[in-house]
């Protein structure tokens, strides 16, 4: 009986650890997790500059093209 | 400028900063991979390693959707060949969220791409809790042959037309969704008709290695944004819904991807291993295929290198030697990307016009000598005559010192660095 409580909650534990992990983000396993801390500051100046102000919007599109194979850019 | 580190950093910020409540999605108009040297049926082992880690890149840090252009036809008829395509996608999920609505494959080895994808996003603040529905469609122009031709048949793939195509699939993906995104790899004339043709469309993100960075244009319901070439600079769109969820406005943002954003530290490792791994093909593709060894006075060439310059123009000479012009390679030699043809172009001499090959082929060619402004210089030393080697300042400059490559160029300040 011990044994079988014991399973149960073993098994309960690893559903829970997968859907956390790749149901609810709608995200690939592999893939980087984006809600990871930072190891930046989000409040100091300069990227606040970048960010702009949170001004209401419901919704966002971050946008780019033409790296045309380079994951990086020269110099 | 620009980079994947940096791009992942940004996106993190941004959704950070609204703790994580409101949907974002991440976007690519196309012009993912790189056709370089493409010779009629495949790609050099180098470049096909730098497009699978493009791949990589981009299934490891979440990209809703990519628009596939004809600049991508190459690497997209390996990846989309039927044979090996279940295992390439498990592998690479990222594969299935290519898309595009006017390319067909020529024959039956090769899978169609999706002509739309829709994505759902759950809204927090004007209608918490709802639901919508976002349907994006791939469109590319064909491959250019002359400034008014198009190829309709590129690397196995067919390209429909794209207005065609569009009053076909446009109305078909608004049945299905709340709002319509067009992914447009074509020019601003293709992008202004298409938005003026097809009344269904909301936004319309438009890429052909533009540098603009215009407010937005209105066609009707839609709005036009170009994204920037390379994507040195982040393009981002706000939407701010009414409580029926409609769109009330839409505001378009370009966000320096400088180096006041620090490198994500994942993404850079994926940076550093994509690089090396090119750089390691590349070594090894050179050893296999030796060049012949350098020959600075080669008559095949129309290009002299300064040393010969400098027997007649010795002060010019000595101003250059001392310039970043001088070590431009060397510039590229500490991020190690002396390799990278997309770098080297301008960092040499006469690229791609009968001078600089490679560092081992014709290392004298190496970093931005004289005639790399001033024209080749074989038949000037021949019959050396006044009124050679003329250049329009800073008309000629700005080949290479373009806003993307040289974002803080300023000719008045540049120049006297190498005034000569």
């Amino acid at each position: 009986m011990h044994r079988k409580l014991s399973l149960s909650v073993t098994l309960l534990f690893i559903t829970i650890l997968t859907t956390l992990q790749f149901g609810c983000s709608g995200s690939d396993p592999g893939e980087a997790d984006m809600n990871a801390p930072l190891s930046f500051d989000i409040n100091s100046p300069k990227i606040k500059e970048r960010l702009g102000n949170d001004d209401g919007y419901a919704m966002a599109i971050i946008y780019g093209a033409d790296i045309h194979g380079s994951l990086e850019t020269c110099g | 400028m620009g980079g994947l580190a940096r791009r992942v950093s940004y996106i993190k910020a941004f959704q950070h900063r609204s703790n994580m409540e409101v949907p974002t999605l991440f976007v690519d108009a196309g012009n993912l991979f790189t056709d370089d040297r493409f010779a009629g049926d495949h790609l050099p082992a180098e470049v096909m390693t730098k497009n699978q880690w493009v791949v990589k890149g981009y299934s490891d840090f979440h990209q809703d959707v990519a628009n596939i252009s004809f600049n991508d036809l190459p690497y997209i008829a390996e990846l989309f060949k039927k044979d090996g395509y279940e295992k390439r996608l498990q592998e690479y999920p990222f594969i299935d969220r290519l898309i595009s609505a006017n390319l067909e494959p020529a024959d039956d080895t090769r899978r169609a791409p999706q002509p739309y994808l829709i994505r759902e996003v759950t809204l927090s603040r004007t209608a918490p809790g709802k639901k919508l529905r976002i349907a994006f469609v791939g469109l590319t122009e064909g491959k250019p042959t002359s400034p008014n031709q198009h190829e309709s048949l590129y690397a196995g793939f067919r390209i429909n037309d794209v207005f065609e195509t569009a009053k076909r699939v446009i109305p078909e993906a608004k049945k299905k969704a709340d709002m319509v995104v067009v992914l447009a790899y074509m020019s601003q004339d293709m992008a202004q008709r298409l938005a003026s043709e097809n009344p269904d469309i909301d936004t319309l993100i438009v890429a052909r290695q533009m540098s603009l960075m215009n407010d937005p244009e209105h066609f009707g319901r839609a709005t036009i944004t170009y994204a920037f070439n390379q994507t040195k600079y982040l393009g981002e769109l706000r939407y701010y819904l009414r409580s029926d969820s409609t769109i009330e406005n839409q505001i378009n943002r370009y966000v320096a991807l400088d180096a006041d954003l620090p490198d994500d530290p994942q993404a850079s490792e994926i940076v550093t291993a994509a690089h090396n791994d090119f750089t390691n093909v590349q070594k090894a593709s050179m050893d296999a295929n030796p060049a012949p060894a350098a020959q600075p006075a080669s008559q095949d060439s129309p290009f002299v290198g300064a040393s010969t310059c400098m027997n007649c123009h010795a002060t010019q000479y000595a101003v250059w030697e001392k310039s970043g012009h001088a070590h431009a390679m060397a510039t590229l030699e500490r991020k190690s990307q002396q390799f990278d043809n997309e770098c080297v172009r301008c960092h040499v001499v006469g690229f791609n016009k009968g001078g600089f090959q490679s560092l081992i082929s014709t290392p004298q060619l190496a970093n931005v000598q004289c005639e790399a402004c001033h024209g080749p210089g074989r038949e000037h030393v021949a019959a050396p005559a006044k009124g050679f080697g003329f250049m329009a300042t800073p008309t000629g400059c700005v080949q290479c010192h373009t806003l993307t490559n040289s974002p803080d160029f300023n000719f008045a300040t540049y120049w006297p660095k190498i005034k000569h």
